[in-house]
């Protein structure tokens, strides 16, 4: 699959990609430091990602923001976006839910807790069928 | 005969003209006699006429003054009836007066002006004066003295009696006892004075209107708005008062009109002379004069300048605190977001420290990444806690019912409890009116408070509860370490952990405290150390 993620803590940049390369399937990570980047990656001749792991607090453009960009976007409004956070802010829950998200993930304190999520995640946006650029 | 006479004469001699000279003189003498009898005869003659003429005269001024009695405008049998000389002398009254007076005037000697009240007899000598002049009085009044002592106020109608000649020769007079008719129109009066002294005195503002006419204003209301009575009453009730207030108001008038209400209060502004408003209570009451027939309102205004403030001041007031228990409640989460981030990362680091490392670290190294990683695991909680702590009261409350069965399963499910400890339902709980959210926090807090403070080889916690007609009373009791009498109160407060238990963060029991306090209930315990603990709670029905 292709991934878009994006996160601003290079050490939670570094849990992702550990994680994944454990995994058999092979997974191809694009990171993007802020929502901004994001967004010209997206607009980008690149091809689009088949899902999105965004994090919520990030510096210039918030995850929220950025979200509610890509919504409006009649192309982009289709890749489905997980949100990956530590914010158990139920105001923001409600605001994600509203914009439009495919899954909201609680980062677990615990690095072994944290792979198998993600794990669980990706096993299961592989068995969709995704909208192929 | 003359001429005979002369030619007589002629011939008479002296003697004898001296002779008949002396006979014509007795004769002269006879005659004037004569003449002045008759008119002596004639003057007894007249006399007589005369004083036939003045007797008659007499007859006809008795006449004259008995009718002037009897025609007096005021002769009325039922009031005292005085007839009096010039000098005061009663000459006759009638029975009424006989009565009223106390003297019988055929008996006794009576004069008027000996009965005057000496506050009276300046006023009434000169009032005699005038009667002289005028012949008539109106509405005079006297003070007077009457035979049994008791002193009456009087009011006389009276007039002079002349005799034919026109001359005054007495005086007549009703006389009516307004001694009552004084003291009810004085404490009238009184009553009167009374109540304007109340209401010029006041602290409400009194207007008697009628419609959008001011008819009566008081001293308060005055000094409110800063116009005078009588420019209020140029103005009106609408000028003085916002167009919004003056709408409302008008419907409420006619609502009165009606007659579908009696009175109504409204919270209006007025506008005052300096310009500036007035906020100010107005209670009017409809006042419906019997004998003009109008339709009065009566207003009582009350200045509610200084509740009004403090009214918009704490509305003022409360939004902030609104807004800053948000803005707290944002902070809370942001702050516990930045902080559980890189608690994330070290414990990620720690845990590839391990894997990455495990074949060069001795059995100190592994120890000390275990014990950062246990670190870690309780700053986790704490920030946890505080969060939690933090949003309990500022979060809405969504009451619905839970039962508290349900709850306990549930956080029996979730929380870590040792193997050798049991939670025991003693007998069914009831369902509340509330929170599930907070039910929730309160409970698994005591529970996993207790649970984990058990050394005893076996641990029980029984949960219980009592009902009071306004309260619910729940008991959770442990046969833990107990708690020392001196930590009773404190450990309801922040940050206060009363054992060395790695587990606690001392913030539980504090949440616990703030959510029976959002529930108006009460929390305390008994506790023998080394026996266990009670932790007893109440929570409004």
């Amino acid at each position: 699959m292709n991934i878009l993620f994006i996160e601003d803590d290079t050490i939670e940049t570094m849990k992702l990609l550990r994680t994944v390369s454990k995994l058999e399937s092979k997974h191809n990570i694009t990171e993007a430091k802020n929502g901004e980047e994001a967004i010209n990656f997206l607009k980008s001749d690149a091809d689009l990602p088949d899902i999105i792991l965004l994090d919520l607090n990030m510096p210039k453009m918030s995850g929220i923001e950025f979200l509610q960009i890509l919504k409006k976007d009649d192309v982009m409004k289709y890749l489905p976006t997980i949100i990956l956070t530590t914010s158990e802010n139920r105001a923001d829950l409600l605001e994600c839910y509203k914009i439009g998200i495919a899954g909201y993930v609680l980062k677990p304190l615990k690095y072994d807790d944290y792979e198998q999520k993600i794990r669980k995640v990706l096993d299961y946006w592989e068995t969709n069928e995704l909208v192929k650029a | 005969m003359v001429l005979k006479f002369n030619l007589m004469f002629g011939k008479m001699d002296n003697k004898e003209v001296l002779l008949l000279k002396k006979a014509l003189e007795r004769q002269k003498k006879a005659r004037f006699k004569a003449e002045q009898i008759l008119e002596n005869k004639s003057k007894e003659l007249y006399e007589v006429a005369r004083h036939l003429e003045a007797s008659n005269a007499r007859l006809e001024n008795l006449i004259c003054t008995k009718s002037n009695e009897i025609d007096g405008a005021f002769v009325n049998i039922i009031d005292p009836y005085v007839v009096m000389d010039l000098q005061f002398n009663v000459i006759s009254m009638n029975a009424s007066a006989k009565e009223f007076f106390g003297y019988n005037p055929g008996e006794e000697f009576v004069n008027l002006s000996q009965l005057v009240h000496p506050d009276y007899l300046d006023y009434n000598v000169n009032y005699m004066k005038n009667l002289l002049q005028y012949g008539t009085f109106n509405k005079y009044r006297s003070k007077l003295i009457l035979k049994d002592k008791s002193v009456k106020l009087v009011e006389i109608n009276g007039s002079l009696i002349y005799d034919r000649d026109k001359n005054p020769i007495a005086a007549q007079g009703i006389v009516r006892d307004i001694t009552r008719d004084e003291e009810v129109k004085h404490l009238l009066s009184a009553q009167k004075k009374q109540l304007d002294i109340i209401v010029e005195n006041s602290p409400l503002g009194i207007v008697l209107t009628n419609g959008n006419q001011i008819i009566r204003s008081n001293k308060t209301f005055e000094n409110l708005i800063g116009y005078t009575e009588l420019e209020l009453k140029s103005l009106g009730v609408n000028a003085i008062s916002t167009p919004d207030d003056v709408e409302e108001s008008t419907t409420l008038l006619k609502k009165m009109q009606l007659g579908e209400i009696d009175n109504f209060t409204i919270s209006k502004q007025y506008n005052c002379k300096d310009g500036t408003h007035l906020w100010a209570k107005t209670s009017v009451n409809v006042y419906k004069n019997e004998d003009d027939g109008i339709d009065y309102q009566v207003a009582m205004i009350e200045d509610i300048s200084a509740q009004h403030e403090l009214e918009v001041e704490r509305k003022q007031l409360l939004e902030d605190l609104e807004k800053s228990n948000k803005g707290l409640q944002e902070y809370a989460h942001i702050v516990s977001h930045d902080l559980k981030s890189p608690l994330r990362s070290i414990s990620a680091l720690a845990t590839w420290l391990y894997e990455d490392y495990k074949d060069v670290l001795d059995e100190n190294g592994v120890n000390q990444l275990r014990m950062m990683q246990e670190k870690v695991e309780s700053m986790d909680k704490l920030i946890v806690g505080i969060l939690e702590y933090s949003t309990v009261s500022s979060e809405t409350v969504n009451n619905t019912d839970v039962d508290v069965n349900q709850v306990i399963k549930e956080i029996t499910d979730i929380i870590y409890i040792p193997d050798h400890v049991q939670v025991k339902i003693v007998k069914k709980l009831p369902t509340l009116f509330a929170d599930k959210t907070k039910i929730h926090q309160l409970f698994q807090n005591f529970l996993s408070n207790a649970v984990v403070h058990i050394e005893n080889e076996v641990g029980l916690v029984n949960i219980d509860f009592t009902e009071t007609t306004t309260h619910w009373q729940f008991s959770i009791e442990d046969n833990g370490v107990g708690i020392p009498k001196e930590y009773h109160e404190k450990i309801f407060k922040i940050f206060q952990s009363v054992g060395n238990n790695e587990r606690s963060t001392g913030i539980g029991l504090s949440i616990v405290k703030k959510v029976i306090d959002l529930y108006e209930g009460e929390v305390w315990l008994e506790s023998v150390p080394g026996e266990g603990t009670t932790f007893y709670f109440t929570l409004k029905k």
